[in-house]
C-alpha cells in the first residue's frame, strides 16, 4: 500500500529532514513509527500525504508513483489517506459537525447521508454530545478526536496519525488505539507516528524507526 | 449473444447511473458554495455592507447619467414646434406697413401662416406672464417691435425627422429671403437651443460610456481586492480544504460565488439609489421638461434595466474575484 524507495527530503535552507529511507507498508497492516523528536515523522506522513513531494528516491501509494501524479489528480488521491494531524487542523470558525463533515461535502455527498456519517463519527470518538460546539471551546484531547473522526469519516483506504495520543490521558489513548485496531480490522491500512512507547509496546506491529532522518530499523513492538 | 447484449446495456445502464451520481455530486458541491458563500457574506455584515455600498455608488453614477439622458432625449418637440420663425421688424414701423408685411409674406408657397403681433400686445403679454409687471409700468415708452410669427408649410419645407440637414438648410435660405425683406430687422428660428442640447446629448452620451468603463473597472478592483483579503483571511481554512482533498476548483468557487454577489448587491444598491434619486427631482425635473414639452413621462431603469444592471454587477464582481483568485489561490500544492 505505501512504499518508499530510497526517499530523502530537504527543506530549503536546512539539513536533510529525510534520507534514504525505505520500506513497504502492506495493505491492511498497521505499523507504528517512531523515533525522537525531529527524527522526520512528521515529513515522512506528509510524504504519504502529498503534503509534500521528496527530493529524491520514490513515494508509492496503492501502487501508483506519487512523483508522477499531477496537480490535478493530486486531491482525488489525497482523498485516499485519512490525515490526523498533531495540531489537528480544524477550523475554528465552523462547529464540531462542519469540521468532520468536511471530506464529504468535498466529495458532495447527500446531506442526510453526512448528517448520518458525521454522527456515526463522533460517536466512535465519543463526542456525539459536543456536535453543535465550536473547536475552541474543546479541550485539547476532545480536539484531537474531532481531527479524528473527519479523518476516518470517509473511509480512507489509508489512515495516517501524527502523534494521536499526545494529549489525551491514557483511558482515552487506549480506546483510541482499540478504534485504529478496529479500522484496521476492517482493512484500513494504519501508520502511527508515536513516541509513546508504552503504548506501542501493547500491540503486536511493525515497528519503525527514525534517527537522525534516516531508517535506523524496522522491529516488533513485543519480541517473541 | 442475449447475454452480451444484456450485459452491454446493463453496464450501460450503470454507466448513466454512475454520470448521473457524478452530475448530482457536483450539483450538491455548487450548492454548497452557493450557500456558504452567501451565508459568510450575511455573517459578516458591516463589512459586507460597506462593500456594496462602495460598489452600488460606482454603479450608480453611470446608471443614474444614462436614465437621466434617457429622459432628456424625450425632449424631441414636434416639427412644427421649430418650422416657426420669428420675425422681428424695425422698430418705429406702423401698423400698416407691418399689416402689408404680413399679408405679403402670407402669399409666399413655404408660409402656412402669418400671426403678427403688436408692440402693445407683446408689452402686455409680457407683463401678465413674466412677473416684472411693476418694471414694465416703470417705462416711458414701448421697447418692443412688431413681430411676425411665421408658421411653415410643413409640405413645403419637410421636417426634422425626415432630413435633418436640408430641413436646416430650407429653413437657412429662408431666413436670409426674410431678412433682405425691408423694414425687418432680423429674423430667426428657434432649432439652436435643439441643436446645442443634441450635441449636450452626444457629449453626455460619451462621459456616460467613459464612466460606465471607468466605473467598471473600480467595481472589478474593489471586488478584487475585497476577495483578496477574504482569501488571505481564510489562509487556514483553505489549507485545511486542500488537505482533506478539496480539488482547486472546489476551494476556488466559494470565492468566485462571493464576487458574484459583491457585484449583484452592488447593483441592487445601484439601482436602489437611482430610484430613490429619481423621486427626490422627480417634480423639478418634470417642470422643466413639461415646459418643453406637453406630454412627459419620467423614464426610470425599470425591471429589464434593473436586471441589467444587478447582472453587470454580478459579472464584474465574478470578474474582480477571478482576478484575485488567479493572483492569490495559486502554489496550493507543493510542487
Amino acid at each position: 500500500m505505501i512504499r518508499f524507495e530510497r526517499v530523502s527530503k530537504r527543506y530549503p535552507g536546512s539539513v536533510m529532514a529525510l534520507s534514504d529511507v525505505s520500506f513497504h507498508l502492506e495493505a491492511g497492516e498497521m505499523a507504528f513509527l517512531t523515533g525522537h523528536s525531529g527524527a522526520g515523522k512528521s515529513t515522512l506522513l506528509k510524504l504519504i500525504a502529498l503534503l509534500e513531494r521528496p527530493s529524491g528516491g520514490q513515494v508509492f501509494l496503492d501502487g501508483r508513483n506519487l512523483a508522477k501524479v499531477s496537480r490535478r489528480q493530486l486531491p482525488v488521491l489525497r482523498r485516499k489517506v485519512g490525515v490526523i494531524f498533531q495540531d489537528h487542523k480544524l477550523l475554528s470558525d465552523k462547529t464540531v459537525f462542519d469540521n468532520v463533515a468536511l471530506p464529504l461535502i468535498i466529495a458532495g455527498v447527500r446531506y442526510q447521508e453526512i448528517q448520518k456519517r458525521v454522527s456515526a463519527a463522533l460517536d466512535q470518538v465519543d463526542l456525539l454530545r459536543k456536535i453543535k460546539t465550536m473547536p475552541l471551546a474543546l479541550s485539547g484531547g476532545e480536539q484531537q478526536r474531532v481531527g479524528i473522526a473527519r479523518a476516518i469519516i470517509s473511509h480512507p483506504p489509508v489512515l495516517l496519525a501524527d502523534e494521536p495520543t499526545g494529549n489525551l490521558d491514557p483511558d482515552l489513548s487506549a480506546d483510541l488505539m482499540t478504534l485504529f485496531c478496529r479500522l484496521n480490522e476492517l482493512g484500513t491500512t494504519v501508520l502511527i507516528a508515536s513516541h509513546d512507547i508504552a503504548l506501542i509496546e501493547q500491540l503486536n506491529r511493525r515497528v519503525l524507526v527514525l534517527e537522525h532522518g534516516g531508517m535506523s530499523r524496522v522491529e516488533m513492538s513485543r519480541s517473541g | 449473444m442475449v447475454n452480451t447484449r444484456k450485459q452491454r446495456r446493463a453496464s450501460r445502464r450503470s454507466r448513466n447511473a454512475g454520470k448521473a451520481l457524478a452530475i448530482r455530486a457536483w450539483a450538491r458541491r455548487h450548492g454548497y458554495s452557493f450557500f456558504s458563500s452567501l451565508g459568510a457574506l450575511v455573517r459578516s455584515p458591516l463589512g459586507t455592507m460597506m462593500t456594496v455600498v462602495v460598489l452600488g455608488i460606482a454603479l450608480a453614477l453611470p446608471l443614474g447619467l444614462w436614465v437621466g439622458l434617457k429622459n432628456i432625449q424625450q425632449v424631441n418637440p414636434a416639427t412644427e414646434d421649430f418650422s416657426s420663425i420669428s420675425v422681428f421688424l424695425n422698430s418705429g414701423t406702423d401698423t400698416v406697413a407691418a399689416t402689408q408685411l404680413a399679408a405679403a409674406i402670407q402669399n409666399w408657397p413655404e408660409v402656412d401662416k402669418v400671426t403678427s403681433l403688436s408692440p402693445e400686445d407683446a408689452l402686455t403679454d409680457f407683463r401678465e406672464n413674466s412677473g416684472f409687471a411693476a418694471a414694465v409700468d416703470a417705462l416711458t415708452e414701448n421697447p418692443l417691435p412688431w413681430v411676425l410669427e411665421i408658421q411653415l408649410l410643413e409640405a413645403a419645407v419637410g421636417t426634422a425627422a425626415e432630413s435633418k440637414t436640408q430641413f436646416k438648410q430650407q429653413l437657412d435660405k429662408l431666413l436670409i429671403r426674410l431678412q433682405e425683406l425691408p423694414g425687418v430687422e432680423f429674423a430667426q428660428y428657434d432649432l439652436k437651443w435643439l441643436e446645442r442640447l443634441h450635441a449636450l446629448m452626444d457629449l453626455g452620451t460619451s462621459i456616460g460610456r467613459l464612466l460606465a468603463l471607468l466605473f467598471g473597472f473600480a467595481v472589478i478592483f474593489v471586488v478584487g481586492n475585497t476577495i483578496r483579503l477574504d482569501i488571505h483571511n481564510r489562509k487556514e481554512e483553505i489549507e485545511v480544504m486542500s488537505l482533506v482533498g478539496a480539488t482547486e476548483a472546489f476551494i476556488r468557487r466559494p470565492f468566485l460565488y462571493t464576487g458574484f454577489w459583491y457585484g449583484l448587491f452592488g447593483g441592487m444598491v445601484a439601482v436602489i439609489l437611482v430610484s430613490i434619486s429619481l423621486a427626490l427631482i422627480r417634480s423639478p425635473l418634470d417642470r422643466l421638461l413639461l415646459s418643453y414639452q406637453s406630454e412627459f413621462e419620467l423614464i426610470t431603469p425599470g425591471f429589464s434595466g434593473s436586471l441589467l444592471v444587478l447582472l453587470t454587477g454580478g459579472v464584474l464582481g465574478l470578474l474582480g474575484a477571478a482576478l484575485a483568485v488567479r493572483r492569490h489561490l495559486q502554489n496550493l500544492n507543493p510542487t
